[in-house]
């Protein structure tokens, strides 16, 4: 695996970590979500880019929107929540805690 | 919500869901993945109370994590053997990969705290969604990738799963809750058996959602929410008294009724392949489940509330809830245990 790759793959599970560990603003959960998704971005464009494989041409751009897409549904959950409480602590969500 | 609106998000939930059971590409199924969960947020969320805000802000960051984990796990698999088919995985760690992600999908038991929350969160109706519909992309891929997987770790999910849903089940009065929790319970049946017969997970699936439609069907014309609205059945549909005891016995899976099919089978097929303690566990384990629907049982149709109630019999009105099909779902979901070797046979 080329250094690239590798590097690629730490900022990943950085993220992840960030996402599962640091629990304290929905908002810095939902960057660590986009983290995510723009390594991976990154990583399937350097594997279509070394790899030359038409089928493979689709996939960053696929990504790139469906990114998107999560991205607006988050804020819009945001928005909504930081309407609700006017904060956006992830603590906060504890009304259906059994 | 504006009907297009409505209309366009039920079809883009039937689309990926679709999708995603009948890609055989990697990325094409991880794509019908998404689009269901982009599209079921907005359901979830579409009465704006706190819960139900609360249900969809856990739903989507759970589903997105683990959409995210399944991503990784595919491009990583790309990478290296080099095609995008869904074939098991030859890599150990990257199947495990792939089976948490799943696992976290469905609300399986190491991962399963968020389902009775996101479940107590909204309505009726997308509740059922959440635990019927949703669990069918996930276990498709699950049942394409099983082989490569390692079977004590399946054993040990499907276990807990029991474990956590007749323990985590015992103590609740919300009925959506109990729901949420039986799904976890019947979904570690599915995956207990998913190593040596495919074919019962599905069809343990099938029963599943029958009898869990079925009885959100039921709840649904009354609106009952608690196991002390319940127990107004009696003198809102009287006939309903007789119907909803059977279902719920057959949910915990008792002999004459549809229920103990899929189980009959799956403690079948454990047995054969000389597994002997794990299906015990299973029985013993799913007694408890089976208390808690008799208290449920108890509470409808053995009974009253000590409630006012003036009115000893309502009287009947047409319904406004008119259901056409609750009729045949719960003919289906009670009166099937003499078509197990129909179904069985392949």
């Amino acid at each position: 695996m080329p250094f690239i790759y590798t590097n690629v793959t730490l900022a990943y599970f950085m993220s992840l970590l960030g996402l599962l560990i640091y629990r304290s603003h929905l908002m810095s959960s939902l960057l660590c979500l986009e983290g995510m998704m723009l390594s991976l971005f990154i990583m399937t464009t350097l594997t279509t880019l070394n790899m030359h494989t038409m089928l493979m041409y689709m996939v960053p751009i696929t990504l790139l929107v469906f990114a998107a897409c999560e991205a607006a549904v988050g804020l819009a959950l945001l928005i909504l929540i930081s309407n609700l409480y006017g904060l956006d602590y992830v603590q906060n969500l504890n009304l259906l805690q059994c | 919500m504006n009907p297009l609106a409505h209309l366009i998000i039920s079809l883009t939930i039937l689309t990926g869901t679709t999708i995603t059971i009948l890609s055989s590409h990697w990325f094409l199924a991880w794509m019908g993945l998404e689009l269901n969960m982009l599209a079921i947020v907005p359901i979830l969320a579409k009465n704006t109370n706190p819960r139900s805000t609360e249900a969809s802000t856990k739903y989507f960051l759970i589903q997105a994590t683990a959409s995210m984990i399944l991503l990784m796990a595919i491009f990583l698999n790309n990478l290296t053997s080099g095609q995008w088919t869904i074939n098991p995985p030859h890599n150990q760690t990257l199947s495990t990969m792939m089976l948490i992600a799943l696992v976290m999908k469905m609300g399986m038991a190491p991962l399963h705290f968020w389902l009775p929350e996101v479940t107590q969160g909204t309505p009726l109706i997308p509740a059922m969604i959440v635990l019927t519909w949703q669990k069918l992309a996930p276990l498709s891929i699950m049942f394409q990738i099983f082989p490569s997987t390692n079977t004590s770790i399946i054993l040990m999910i499907s276990i807990l799963s029991i474990m956590a849903g007749s323990w985590g089940g015992l103590n609740q009065t919300q009925l959506r809750k109990i729901l949420a929790y039986s799904s976890i319970t019947h979904m570690g049946w599915m995956m207990a058996v998913l190593y040596y017969d495919p074919n019962i997970t599905i069809l343990t699936l099938i029963i599943y959602i029958f009898l869990t439609i079925s009885t959100f069907m039921i709840f649904y014309l009354n609106s009952n929410m608690t196991t002390l609205s319940l127990s107004h059945t009696w003198n809102k549909l009287t006939w309903m008294m007789p119907m909803v005891p059977l279902m719920m016995m057959s949910l915990g899976g008792l002999p004459p009724l549809t229920g103990f099919s899929p189980k009959w089978a799956i403690m079948q097929e454990l047995t054969k392949n000389n597994n002997l303690i794990i299906p015990l566990t299973m029985a013993m384990l799913t007694l408890m489940n089976l208390y808690f629907y008799m208290r449920l049982t108890y509470s409808i149709s053995m009974t009253m509330f000590p409630t006012s109630n003036n009115t000893k019999i309502n009287w009947q009105l047409k319904h406004t809830k008119p259901m056409p099909l609750l009729p045949p779902l719960m003919t289906l979901s009670t009166l099937m245990l003499p078509l197990t070797p129909l179904m069985l046979t392949n």
